[in-house]
Parts: structure tokens; sequence; C-alpha cells
């Protein structure tokens, strides 16, 4: 059995990951005091990185349903490092608190993706027919909560 | 055997429609990238079946060219509006790309989607192997490349055949007293086949002493045809710096 929800959503927190990963690495590149040189190219790389994130968070949070738990760390991030060069120049409790919330963000974005995945491979192993039926199921039989 | 795509759309979080619908596809493995340079990685590293390309046309059209030029027997589709002027027709067919149409409705372009998988499908898949004694020479190109395997070759002398197998297919050159006679891969033959097997990093070959081609599709004394690949291959790695 395969979702097409959850494939889009898989897809999308894949694509949102994979930004952040490259975001790091040219912040990661930045902070580095021994790599003194900051290219055009890893410049442009940066702003492109940025651009896809600021365009593409808050829907994608949205879509996973995690804008509450992420949205503010991300923000935070994409507001801070606005360059290479400006990350580089970021005095170091500023540094900190950027990476504390870069992996707030990622954090809690690889763990919706495990879930997802997780997801994916339960549906793999469920047949059309049983899918529906834990459906019908949950919907008509599920024993109303009962209070503590 | 899944299908193995990749997809260059700059913007896939937004423009998902083509995604959505491939998506419903179980056999098929999606790579999605978002510039050129990514896809200039992708497909220098692993075996892609075929590629999609989304976007702007003019952008697009152009991406898909320069991909050509560097992947011959890579199959390339763009999905352009329905409104394509000749100059368009004629870049297709002239680099050998398919222009799909992005129709509004979903279904024909589920269709247009699902030709272009289907002739995805025919791909080879590795070849049985098994060790011949008169295979004189036997390998794995994940630690000799076909250059170098080649060179060494020519700069022995040798006659006989080559046969590279990977996931890509398979693919014969055939040299004669250590110059390249004849390359065949798939439907390319001559220099554009030497071409794409001088990138393989993955795969086996044997060489089998003493075999001839009676056809003769390359003209040119090896050194020439390692130093124009050997710039190809540079002109594809600059690409990854665009």
């Amino acid at each position: 059995m395969r979702d097409k929800e959850l494939e889009a959503k898989l897809r999308l927190v894949g694509l949102q990951l994979d930004n952040w990963k490259k975001l790091h690495d040219l912040i990661t590149y930045g902070l580095d005091k021994a790599k003194p040189i900051i290219s055009s190219e890893q410049e442009r790389q940066f702003t492109e990185i940025r651009s896809n994130l600021l365009q593409e968070t808050e829907y994608i949070l949205r879509e996973l349903n995690i804008v509450a738990e992420v949205s503010g760390k991300a923000m935070s991030v994409l507001q801070r490092g606005v360059s290479v060069r400006g990350v580089r120049d970021l005095p170091g409790d500023e540094i900190r608190r950027l990476e504390g919330d870069w992996n707030a963000a990622f954090t809690k974005l690889g763990l919706k993706q495990g879930q997802l995945k997780a997801r994916r491979k339960e549906l793999a192993e469920q047949s059309f027919l049983e899918y529906y039926w834990i459906q019908l199921k949950n919907r008509y039989f599920r024993r109303p909560a009962t209070a503590h | 055997m899944e299908t193995r795509l990749l997809v260059l759309n700059p913007d896939p979080v937004f423009q998902d429609r083509v995604l959505a619908i491939l998506d419903d596809n179980a056999e098929l493995e999606i790579q999605i990238v978002r510039t050129l340079s990514e896809a200039v990685l992708a497909l220098l590293d692993e075996n892609f079946d075929g590629s999609i390309l989304e976007g702007e046309e003019p952008v697009i059209l152009e991406q898909a060219t320069d991909i050509r030029q560097h992947f011959p027997s890579l199959r390339i589709a763009c999905l352009l509006n329905d409104r394509r002027s000749p100059e368009i027709e004629a870049i297709g067919s002239e680099q050998n790309i398919e222009l799909l149409t992005l129709p509004r409705s979903d279904r024909r372009l589920r269709a247009n989607l699902n030709s272009f998988l289907r002739s995805l499908d025919s791909h080879p898949g590795t070849a049985a192997e098994g060790i011949d004694p008169c295979h004189s020479l036997i390998g794995n190109l994940n630690l000799f490349s076909a250059a170098e395997i080649l060179q060494m070759s020519c700069l022995s002398q040798r006659s006989g055949r080559f046969t590279f197998k990977s996931s890509r297919g398979n693919s014969e050159i055939y040299l004669q007293q250590g110059s390249v006679r004849h390359a065949v891969f798939g439907s390319l033959e001559g220099e554009a086949a030497v071409a794409e097997i001088f990138r393989w990093r993955q795969g086996r070959f044997y060489f089998e002493e003493g075999i001839i081609s009676q056809e003769q599709t390359v003209n040119r004394p090896w050194a020439h045809l390692l130093i124009d690949n050997l710039q190809k291959l540079d002109e594809t790695l600059e690409l990854l710096g665009v």
C-alpha cells in the first residue's frame, strides 16, 4: 500500500533537510578560522539556499504539522545567518544560539522524517484491503477515551 | 528492478504536480535536484535511466543541452508548455531530447509521463558473467577506470576486444595494434561510445586477445581520444561549479 500524501510529505521533508544540511556546511565553513577565503561562489550558494529556505520553510512545516515547534528556531537561524561572512563576524553567544537553533530545527525535521519513513514501511507491509479495514475499524469501532 | 529517474526542478516544493504523479509509481526511484551542478554531480556518481527537466522554457532547454553534451546515452525529457516554436522542436530533435507537453489536465500529463517512463523500462541491467579462459584480463572498474585500462592496453600495442559491463549496459571496444578501431554502446558507436565508457566508475571489464572488428568507427589515434575525453571530463566537472 502506497500513500500519496505520505510520499509527498516525505519528499518535502527530504528537500527541507537537504537545504538545512547545505546551509550547515556553509555555516561551518564560515566559522572555520583556518579557512580564511570565502569565495563569491560560496556566498552565492548561501544566498540561494537561504532564499529557498525562506520561501519554503513555513509551507513545509505547516504540511508536516510542526510549525509551532520549529518555525521560530528556523527563522532565527535564517535571520542571524545573512551571509557566510556575516556568520564569521557574529559574536560568540550569537554563534552558539545560531548553532543551537539550527540543531533544534534539524533534529525535529529528522525525527519527522524518521516517523514518516516508519509509517511508509508499515503501509508497505499492508495490503489495500488491510489498510481500508483498519481505517474502517478505527472509524466505527474505536472505544471512546475513558476519563481518569 | 527499479527505474531510476533524476528530476531537475529549481522549485520542486511549489511545482510538485509532476512529482505527485511520479510518486504513484512504486517501481520508480526518484532523485530531485534543483540546479544543473547538482544534476551533473548526481549523474556522475550514479546510474540513472533517465532525467526529466522542469522549469522555465529557455533555461531548461539550455540545461538539457548541457546534460546531453556530457551524458550522451542518458534519456532526457523536458516538460514544456503546449505552444512551442519550431526552433525549440529543432533543438529537441537535434539533441535527442524528448519534449513533453505540460497540459492542464492531470490525466494527459500522467499519460505523457508514463509514455516517457515506459521508454526507460528497457534498461539492460547487469549481465551475468562467468570467467572464461579466453579472457586475458579481467577486473573491476572501481579499482581501474576504463581510461586507465585502455591507456595501458594501447601503450602495449594490444589487439583484441574489451567488454565493459555495468548496470548501464554492456559495451565493447575493439583495439588493433594499440589503437581503438571500433566502439559500441547501445545505439552509440565510435567516439561517442568511447566518451561514454570513459567516465564509467562502476562495473566490470574483460579483455579477449585477438578478436578484431571488421567495422571501423574510430579513426583517430588513442592519444587524441585520451586528451579529448580528459578535456571533456574537465568540462563536465566545471559544470559542478556553475
